[in-house]
């Protein structure tokens, strides 16, 4: 049998002013089922609440209604009072007769009735209220963080710097990304691999830290805080704790291939190490490219035509039989920080990226501009070696253009092309640079004065104008193009175009698909909310960090991370997880298994439960609720046609009982007043 | 001690609506904590003002609001009924709003049909900073409930039945193309038995009726004689399907066109499992009582869908081309359109008053599935189980809208309901509402999801304020 208590707070003047608190406790004491009621002045007030517990403990209360305010607001402190007093806080609900009631309806009777029926829809609500106690999660203190680039890297080490374990994942031979590409790096000119490699080996000596390079996430099961992740260690053929890292191996390998890290303007050989500074710092045989045939990815090669290499390697660490390993980490956290890659669109083909070998894009151009690229930083161009007279730089090159590239602005593009401007100055004085530009968007701290230092120091010309081919004539290109301020058609000849290609997303459909993390429609990873939740995915426990999920630059990518590592250990910081327990619940032994409940969850958290018979054989196969994952907003509970889905904390029984509690009895419907908890009060029969 | 009940009003003294003087509508809220119910409270908070008619129920989410929801609102003497949540890409949790969004168009579909006055049923987005918009909603919503008037209890009226159906061209198959049809199934189905590929053929057999076969269920390789095949093979046997095992073999099944889209309505929801299934696909020409061409049938060309594993079809040039002619049912729906609000609730409630609660509709219904119906779930309680108009009326609704978007109009519902409600139309109806709305048609793909477990970010929302 419930015992209820209602109370009706003045809120001073608030309430007070419009609905006759005294009435509204006189009413409630008349709903079946309430045991106590009082209005009082201010029952947020410490003496308030004192009422309210007292109250609970003196009558034996069930129940709780406070008539005061918007839940919004003092929710949690009556739910706390009332805790406090021995109630489940789910026992405590608020009937909102202030924001709702008195401070939108100036009519006295008509607001003091409103109250009425507002705290008996409430009274028969909280009648049906079930104690719920948080869902609690176990936590494995791993995490794994996805993407060895500067915004995994710093994500890495913030989290392992708290103590806690982390997996960081790479796909490529080494650490670093594309920030280990650049030459120098906006606005200060310091050099990116000055600045990067500490980071990288700090990375690799971190004892809480397990690096994989060469290896990719497979499979990631479980929950927040419960993840099963496989990751897939690509073989190397070279056993990093022999290697030397001494490159005689290099020197022996016949076969040449181009370099990716130089973006292709340079050659390694088959068996390579990407570059001096790499982490960790031992040599990989390209698979792909090794003249041994390779006729099963697990197990090695198995027909060897060449075995130069490891006729030449002192301590013997080449290994020609070594097969891919998967290997199967716990971790309660998740950083995806896959990074970004240059697209090369329609736009990019008309000013000749693609077919004329002296038009670079701005990851080409660091190259030659870097000390460690493949002319040693001086800036000549790729098809014959000799040094530039006249560059033009190009941006927007797919950029901005919703019918033909991506509509969004790459962000990064304004910048490295001021920066490149300014180190080709630096290189080369004499040198004829012009930058094509639809706007120069430079808002960052001290980004606008880098760009207006490099266009009035560096004796460059900004021509805002767009480009609409690039063509070769007489061994020279030239550039066709229009003025958009005079509308004058320019022509420039050029030595070396660098063309601003729009940064876009790394699409990995396997790895988007694992992680069950929705993307947006270009394909850059979905965040929570745009401005609230900016590191936070749809799947608890998935955090995003850096170009994954929007084009970014270095600072913007390092925040993010540390955004990210934050949250991570937010979520690692528990030896429990508690969760809301107002999750979905669901009674199987009528569910039939048409799954449309799964089908609507947009966070996963309805599963395929096979009930098996004593043979192990399957009989039913009925879908099941992770109330760790829950976010218990319902969408479920209406797809179930025959009602087995219900939310704990607005049942259909409460829903049921308020409605019945709001309407007046119609007509040809009995209004007899039952004294047990079945027949909702209704509030207009007795106002 | 309990007073005797009052006399029930009837259609004619509950009259055009006549509120008392004084009268004050009752509408019921129902919003989302996130959005909706926050702005509720800034037109608080700012002082705004708007009539108190208004009763606020806060839900998590726009998508926790079962369409029931509303008919048990009304049922508990609302007089009009506003659902409001979320903008479009505001939902706290992420989509919820835009499941409701399909969900409540086509439940107001529904209840337009039915004849419920639309100026007591309105939906809104509401976001949390937008205080006015909720005075201005709740100001619009009022004012029509209040020119509506209060609600009445519903009254049946018999006299705005829609026509019978037109006359159809067609004429039954002749008997000799029927014969030579059930004997190349006949023998179909023995060789599946024989082979062991089906250990039982779902079929139709002679009953005691000369013009209705009955199902019959073929087990043994000799037995398949038993088959027949005529324009009196009415019934959808693929409601034996979910709950027929084959042991070893399959269990195979003759099905027309009209019953292989309810086939793949239990496939798409998995309550059966394509490889444990043979599916006997015979041309059909259309099944006829008496002289009555199924209304289904008049726009099917009866061809076997690709779906079967074997057709049993004509050979050579056939006597008879199947002309396909309008769908009878779209006739009669449009003259129920016609009609007032009123009218048409009129209509509905005569139908409704009829039922007499036998499920039998529910019964024949292959999609109709569950174990247990939310029609016989208490405590709580979704539907009253008294047959008066409360009771059926909110059975009809329940049934109509959980078809919605799954139900592929094989009629038999409407063929087995022996108060002869015209079911069939509410059925249709819905179809059609899904059709154009979401561009979806029920059992075609076994891949495709169910309408009302997707949306698209653009359907349409012209009915929310």
């Amino acid at each position: 049998m419930a015992r209820i208590g209602v109370f009706v707070c003045h809120c001073g003047e608030n309430i007070g002013r419009t609905v006759r608190a005294d009435e509204v406790a006189e009413f409630a004491k008349r709903i079946p089922g309430t045991v106590y009621s009082a209005d009082y002045p201010y029952f947020c007030s410490a003496p308030g609440q004192k009422i309210l517990a007292e109250a609970i403990r003196e009558h034996e209360l069930t129940g709780v209604v406070v008539a005061a305010c918007s839940p919004q607001l003092h929710e949690p402190t009556f739910r706390g009072a009332a805790c406090q007093a021995g109630l489940n806080p789910f026992q405590c609900e608020m009937a909102n007769i202030r924001e709702q009631c008195s401070w939108v309806h100036p009519d006295r009777d008509e607001a003091t009735a409103k109250a009425c029926s507002i705290v008996a829809a409430t009274v028969e609500r909280v009648k049906r209220a079930q104690a719920l106690t948080p869902v609690q999660v176990p936590v494995t203190r791993r995490a794994l963080v996805i993407g060895g680039g500067v915004a995994g890297i710093r994500a890495a080490l913030d989290v392992a710097n708290t103590g806690s374990p982390v997996v960081l994942v790479e796909r490529e031979p080494s650490l670093g990304g594309n920030m280990a590409r650049l030459s120098e790096t906006f606005p200060t000119l310091d050099c990116s691999q000055c600045i990067l490699t500490p980071l990288m080996v700090e990375v690799s000596r971190h004892p809480q830290i397990e690096v994989l390079t060469l290896s990719e996430v497979e499979e990631v099961k479980g929950f927040v805080g419960n993840f099963k992740v496989k990751i897939r260690k690509k073989a190397s053929f070279v056993r990093a704790e022999d290697c030397t890292a001494c490159g005689d191996c290099v020197a022996a390998c016949p076969e040449a291939v181009p370099n990716e890290f130089d973006m292709g303007l340079a050659w390694r050989k088959a068996i390579y190490i990407p570059f001096p500074q790499a982490v960790p710092s031992t040599y990989t045989l390209d698979a792909d490219r090794c003249l041994n045939a390779r006729l099963d990815s697990e197990t090695g090669f198995r027909l060897l035509a060449c075995v130069r290499c490891s006729e030449v390697c002192k301590p013997r660490a080449i290994d020609y039989d070594m097969p891919d390993e998967v290997v199967e980490r716990e971790v309660g956290a998740i950083v995806v920080a896959t990074g970004y890659k240059l697209l090369a669109g329609e736009p990019a083909a008309e000013c000749g990226y693609g077919i004329h070998p002296d038009v670079v894009d701005g990851l080409e151009f660091e190259r030659l501009l870097s000390a460690s690229g493949p002319t040693g930083g001086e800036v000549r161009r790729p098809s014959d070696g000799k040094t530039p007279e006249d560059v033009v730089f190009i941006q927007c090159v797919g950029s901005r253009d919703p019918k033909r590239g991506v509509p969004y602005c790459s962000r990064i593009c304004c910048m490295y092309t001021a920066k490149h401007v300014a180190l080709l100055k630096h290189k080369l004085h004499d040198v004829r640079a012009t930058v094509f530009f639809m706007d120069v968007r430079a808002g960052g701290k001290g980004y606008e004065e880098f760009v207006q230092r490099v266009a009035k120091e560096e004796r460059v010309l900004y021509l805002r104008g767009q480009v609409s081919q690039v063509v070769k004539r007489n061994g020279k290109l030239v550039v066709h193009g229009v003025d958009t301020l005079s509308g004058q058609a320019v022509e420039l000849p050029a030595d070396l175009v660098v063309v601003a290609l729009p940064t876009g997303p790394i699409r990995n459909e396997r790895l988007s698909a694992a992680l069950r993390i929705p993307t947006d429609a270009h394909g850059f990873f979905q965040e929570l909310h745009p401005k609230l939740r900016p590191v936070e995915t749809l799947t608890a426990g998935i955090y995003l960090a850096g170009a994954a999920q929007a084009p970014k630059d270095i600072p913007d990518a390092v925040c993010q991370a540390s955004a990210a590592a934050s949250k991570s250990v937010e979520l690692l910081s528990q030896p429990m997880l508690q969760r809301e327990p107002t999750t979905a619940v669901i009674d199987d032994t009528h569910c039939s298994g048409c799954f449309e409940c799964l089908a609507v969850c947009a966070y996963g958290a309805i599963e395929r439960n096979e009930i098996r018979d004593r043979r192990g054989a399957i009989t039913r196969v009925v879908a099941r609720v992770n109330p760790a994952v829950c976010e218990g907003c319902g969408v479920c509970s209406v797809t179930c046609r025959n009602g087995n889905i219900d939310l704990a904390g607005c049942t259909e029984e409460q829903i049921f009982a308020q409605l019945a509690a709001l309407g007046p009895a119609p007509p040809g419907r009995d209004t007899i007043e039952e004294t047990d908890e079945g027949a909702p009060a209704r509030a207009a029969d007795r106002v | 001690m309990r007073e005797p009940l009052p006399e029930r009003p009837t259609a004619s003294d509950a009259g055009p609506a006549a509120p008392q003087p004084g009268w004050q509508p009752n509408v019921v809220a129902m919003v989302c904590r996130w959005c909706t119910y926050a702005g509720a409270d800034l037109a608080g908070t700012s002082r705004l003002t708007y009539p108190a008619a208004v009763r606020l129920l806060r839900f998590p989410c726009t998508g926790r609001m079962n369409p029931m929801f509303v008919v048990k609102a009304f049922e508990q003497g609302a007089d009009g009924v506003l659902v409001s949540g979320c903008h479009p890409g505001d939902c706290h949790y992420v989509q919820g709003n835009l499941h409701a969004r399909r969900r409540f168009a086509t439940f107001k579909a529904l209840m337009e049909f039915v004849g419920v006055d639309p100026r007591r049923l309105h939906f809104s987005w509401v976001s949390a900073s937008e205080g006015t918009k909720w005075v201005r909603v709740v100001e619009q919503v009022t004012a029509a409930v209040r020119e509506a008037g209060p609600a009445r209890p519903p009254a049946g009226g018999p006299d705005s039945a829609p026509p019978a159906d037109a006359e159809t061209a067609r004429r039954p198959a002749s008997a000799e193309e029927l014969q030579a049809l059930a004997e190349r199934l006949r023998r179909v189905a023995g060789e599946l038995l024989e082979q062991q590929t089906a250990s039982i053929v779902l079929g139709y057999t002679r009953g005691t009726l000369p013009d209705r076969a009955v199902p019959g269920f073929i087990t043994r390789p000799e037995q398949a004689q038993q088959l027949v095949w005529d324009s009196g093979c009415h019934h959808n046997l693929s409601v034996y399907l979910p709950r027929t095992r084959g042991g070893e073999g399959k269990v195979a099944a003759v099905v027309k066109r009209c019953d292989v889209a309810t086939v793949v309505g239990l496939l798409q929801e998995r309550q059966l499992r394509r490889d444990e299934l043979h599916l006997i696909g015979v041309q059909c020409d259309g099944v006829w009582e008496g002289d009555r061409l199924a209304a289904r049938c008049r726009a099917c060309d009866g061809t076997v869908p690709a779906l079967c594993d074997v057709a049993v079809a004509a050979e050579g040039a056939r006597a008879q081309q199947v002309a396909v002619e309008p769908d009878p049912r779209d006739a009669a729906i449009a003259h129920l359109e016609t009609l007032s609000p009123d009218a048409r609730r009129e209509y509905w409630q005569g139908e409704f008053e009829r039922c007499i609660r036998c499920y039998a509709c529910r019964a024949v219904c292959p999609l109709c599935y569950c174990e247990t119906c939310i029609a016989e779930k208490h405590r709580p309680q979704w539907i009253s189980p008294a047959i008066d108009a409360t009771g059926n009326t909110a059975w009809n609704l329940v049934r109509a809208f959980h078809l919605a978007g799954r139900c592929t109009g094989c009629d038999a519902c409407a063929r087995a309901c022996p108060a002869e409600i015209r079911l069939d139309l509410l059925n249709r109806k819905l179809a059609r509402v899904v059709e154009d709305r979401f561009d979806y048609r029920p059992g075609t793909d076994p891949a495709q999801a169910p309408p009302l477990t997707e949306f698209r970010d653009d359907d349409a929302e012209e009915f929310i304020l």
